[in-house]
């Protein structure tokens, strides 16, 4: 088994960890860094569960393999709080109580995050793109579209 | 009927000790014997102590399940949470602050008038004097109070509270942050983690492992665990454990016992060997001769026939299941997200053949729960596993394809519905007959064989036959008896043998289909006679609770104009006839490639007294969207070899594009039991989708999922 020595910037800290040469993101960032709020549910890129931040772009993190995002500001959903503690999209969906089990909704937070750093007020068809993926099964979906909604009108 | 009763669970458990501990000053927290499934069920038996003992919610915690200190409340199913757990609470409740008060008064010597009662501290306006529930839970008094049975209306008249509280969830904040920990998160030093080398299909013999794989194990410090045709190799990496999985398929070879089945399930559903019972009026099933079925010829009655057809569902939660276990100094610590907590402590203690004090299990949340799925199954394993490697940690994670293809579906199904009406639109005659594998194969210390790796630990490969269950409501012949007053009813359970796929329970066990079956077939006898929907139900009802809530839905949808080119269908029913009422408005559209696009739902629902009212709002509007999602999309797709439907691709759920929009309204009858909501909403759902599509279509679809392919067979035949 070929180690490799690297580096990587997460939540705004710089994490220097040797780790095995094809070792997914996912497991980089919950077995190594200990941050489990990014979930694994397929492993396939179909359910969105696994969600986090690259560049501010929302990528899923179940099959990318870790090495290539050295270089990258990654952020997972531990590192969304700003200085004012929970970011709005959070907020949200607090005050919404926009969750049931909460397997699904770390990833849905960091797509809508990432939707509304770009554009305070997204069309629902922008709306939907970013949802475009993610799975639920509890049927949390009308909750969720209202905390979203809640974040267009303020 | 304003009299309370404090549900089973005080009947064994009836000291306030049972429920609660106030060692902690300034905290309440509360025993209970359910457990989060997604249903924030804590939050809402938090809300019901605060409500009642006046101490705030935020200071109320509720205890995680632990076998070794909780009550015994049975599985968390059945939407019985609420209902057993919510009423238990509510008695101690009740009876906590009766009794407080009185000590209080006593001691203090003191009028009622002269009481001020602040979260959970009395004190004398007076005096300033203060006596607190933390006080009295150290008195002898306390210790003796045993909670009664029944409250009679003045008792209840005494406790004040408000009913629709907004509270923050207990889960929520951790949550949105990332912080809630569920089963997959567990770290222990130097604990392993485990992953199942599983066989195409149930019966596989195991044959041989090749030996240059069990070299590279041993290289990469994984171990292999062999017992009997189970495999599973373990490491302190997860990721190179996830990684040795897919090497591991292609070297470890497999005897087929016994193949799935290429036949039509619908036809296996027909033609195997059954046994078939008399369903009467109160819902049980009996071994009794089965009337034939009648005919009519007075021209002036019509009468009318459908088979109604339901695929396999799988539960499918988004996280697959997922155990913690640990042997040490002769004990099990297992840490699940099953439902049956206490069963599995038996189930595990029975096949070691140990004490059962020797298993200790732990509740520690899972991905959403709808019933019987993996969470059991690898609960199992991880201490089959951990036994073999004391004092280790074992974390045992099913991947997707497990959970798709392992899990115990819901069962395919048939309804073969006969009605007549007569003249006055009055239904003379309803027979309906249920074909179905069983939804109740949980397992126990006597059915140990309902593991699904019970049979390859032990190389026995042999088929059991499930037995009937005949209580009212059970299984098969759930919500099979109509509510309605229909003059004259023939109801019969077939349970059928031999079919290809693992069952059990699945939300709402075979009420989804009865009620789609029958609600959209008194639709179309409705219609023979131009009968309206609403009026054929509220005629056929004597229960006014039942016709509040059809009344109420009307009401609701009437407010909002019919979209053009939409179509709506309505359908009703009370969960078992026995618990809460629901009535589910459709407003749906179907494109020229006969997509169908819901874009209102109306949703009524009567659950007794309001627990918690945004909590049965979630939960109602949650069952509807995983119920349009088994009407419109689902379907476990399976050959002789294996199972198709190994990931998301291939069994399609529902998404965010299809969510309609929601009126859902809950009747609040203060006072009266409680009754669950996770369940009621998902037969008329499926009946009103069924119903609105009927009116888009002009044509009834008898076959669930309502794909484009079904609908176009149905529109061919
Ligand atoms: S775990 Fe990555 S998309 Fe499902
Ligand atoms: S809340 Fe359970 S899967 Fe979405």
């Amino acid at each position: 088994m070929n180690y490799l020595d690297c580096s990587f910037k997460i939540n705004g800290n710089l994490k220097k960890i040797s780790i095995i040469e094809d070792k997914t993101l996912i497991h980089v960032i919950r077995d190594e860094l200990g941050l489990t709020g990014t979930k694994l549910g397929c492993g396939l890129e179909q359910c969105g569960s696994c969600a986090i931040l690259i560049d501010g772009e929302k990528k899923l993190s179940c099959n990318l393999l870790a090495k290539d995002y050295q270089n990258c500001e990654i952020t997972t959903i531990e590192g969304l709080e700003n200085k004012d503690g929970l970011n709005n999209v959070q907020e949200a969906f607090r005050e919404f109580n926009a969750a049931q089990c909460g397997y699904c909704t770390s990833g849905i937070i960091i797509s809508i995050t990432a939707l509304f750093d770009k554009n305070k007020k997204p069309s629902s068809q922008e709306i939907q793109n970013a949802l475009n993926g993610h799975l639920c099964r509890c049927g949390s979906h009308s909750v969720v579209l209202k905390a979203i909604d809640s974040l267009i009108e303020n | 009927m304003n009299q309370f009763n404090s549900g089973p669970s005080i009947n064994t458990y009836n000291k306030l000790s049972h429920w609660f501990d106030f060692s902690n000053p300034g905290i309440l927290k509360v025993y209970s014997g359910k457990i989060d499934i997604g249903q924030h069920i804590s939050s809402t038996l938090a809300l019901i102590a605060s409500k009642i003992t006046e101490i705030k919610y935020d200071q109320i915690e509720i205890i995680k399940l632990s076998t070794d200190i909780s009550p015994n409340e049975g599985i968390t199913a059945s939407s019985l949470s609420v209902a057993n757990s919510g009423s238990a609470i509510k008695a101690a409740s009740i009876t906590l602050k009766i009794n407080f008060i009185n000590y209080a008064l006593e001691n203090l010597e003191i009028k009622n008038e002269d009481i001020l009662f602040e979260n959970g501290v009395i004190k004398d306006k007076n005096s300033n004097k203060t006596i607190s529930y933390w006080d009295f839970a150290k008195t002898d008094d306390f210790r003796k109070i045993i909670i009664p049975e029944n409250f009679d209306e003045n008792s209840i008249k005494k406790i004040n509270y408000e009913n629709n509280q907004k509270i923050e969830l207990k889960t929520i904040n951790d949550i949105v942050t990332g912080k809630y920990k569920y089963v997959h998160d567990i770290n222990f030093p130097k604990m392993l983690h485990a992953r199942i080398v599983r066989p195409p299909s149930y019966h596989c013999k195991l044959i041989k492992i090749n030996e240059d794989f069990k070299k590279r194990l041993v290289e990469n410090d994984i171990t292999l665990f062999v017992k009997g045709s189970f495999v599973a190799i373990l490491s302190q990496d997860e990721f190179l454990v996830t990684k040795f999985l897919e090497i591991a398929k292609k070297n470890i070879f497999w005897e087929e016992k016994q193949q799935l089945s290429n036949e039509n399930v619908f036809n296996s559903l027909e033609k195997h060997e059954k046994e078939s019972l008399l369903v009467k009026s109160g819902g049980e099933a009996f071994y009794e001769e089965i009337p034939e079925k009648k005919s009519f010829d007075d021209p002036k009655i019509k009468s009318l026939s459908t088979i109604f057809k339901k695929s396999y569902l799988m539960h499918g939660p988004i996280g697959p299941s997922a155990s913690c276990a640990i042997y040490k100094d002769n004990k099990f610590t297992i840490f699940s997200h099953s439902q049956s907590i206490f069963a599995l402590k038996y189930s595990i203690s029975k096949f070691f053949d140990i004490d059962p004090n020797l298993v200790s299990l732990k509740f520690m949340p899972g991905s959403g729960c709808y019933g019987h799925n993996g969470a059991d199954d690898v609960a199992f394993e991880a201490s089959v596993i951990a036994k073999e490697y004391p004092d280790r940690h074992i974390l045992l994670k099913w991947t997707r394809e497990d959970e798709h293809s392992w899990e115990p579906y819901g069962s395919a199904s048939l309804n073969k519905v006969f009605g007549a009406i007569n003249d006055y639109g009055e239904v003379i005659y309803w027979s309906n007959e249920a074909y179905s594998d069983t939804y109740l194969s949980r397992p126990s210390d006597l059915e140990l064989t309902n593991f699904t790796s019970y049979k390859f630990l032990t190389n026995n490969f042999a088929k059991t036959k499930s037995k009937p269950k005949t209580s009212a409501h059970m299984g098969i012949h759930r919500n099979l008896d109509p509510i309605y007053n229909f003059k004259e009813t023939r109801l019969v359970k077939n349970l059928v043998h031999d079919l290809p796929l693992r069952t059990s329970a699945l939300r709402t066990l075979g009420a989804f289909a009865n009620v789609t079956a029958s609600e959209s077939f008194l639709n179309d006898l409705a219609s023979i006679k131009n009968i309206d929907p609403f009026d054929i139900r509220i005629n056929h009802l004597d229960d006014e609770r039942a016709i509040d809530v059809l009344n109420n839905l009307k009401e609701k949808m009437e407010i909002f104009k019919l979209k053009d080119d939409s179509f709506r269908g309505i359908a009703f029913s009370r969960y078992k006839n026995s618990a809460a009422y629901c009535a589910v408005g459709v407003e749906l559209n179907v494109t020229d490639d006969l997509e169908i696009n819901l874009n209102h739902a109306w949703i009524t629902v009567d659950a007794g007294e309001i627990a918690y009212e945004d909590g049965i709002k979630a939960q109602v509007e949650g069952g509807f969207i995983q119920a349009a999602s088994w009407a419109l999309y689902e379907e476990v797709i399976f050959d002789s070899k294996e199972i198709i439907s190994k990931d998301w691709d291939s069994y399609k759920i529902i998404g965010f594009d299809n969510i309609p929009v929601f009126t859902t309204s809950v009747i609040d009858h203060r006072g009266f039991p409680y009754l669950g909501v996770g369940e009621v909403v998902a037969g008329p759902t499926g009946a009103a989708i069924s119903n609105a599509l009927c009116n888009a279509l002009g044509q009834r679809i008898k076959i669930l999922p309502f794909t484009k392919d079904n609908i176009t067979k149905e529109l061919l035949n």
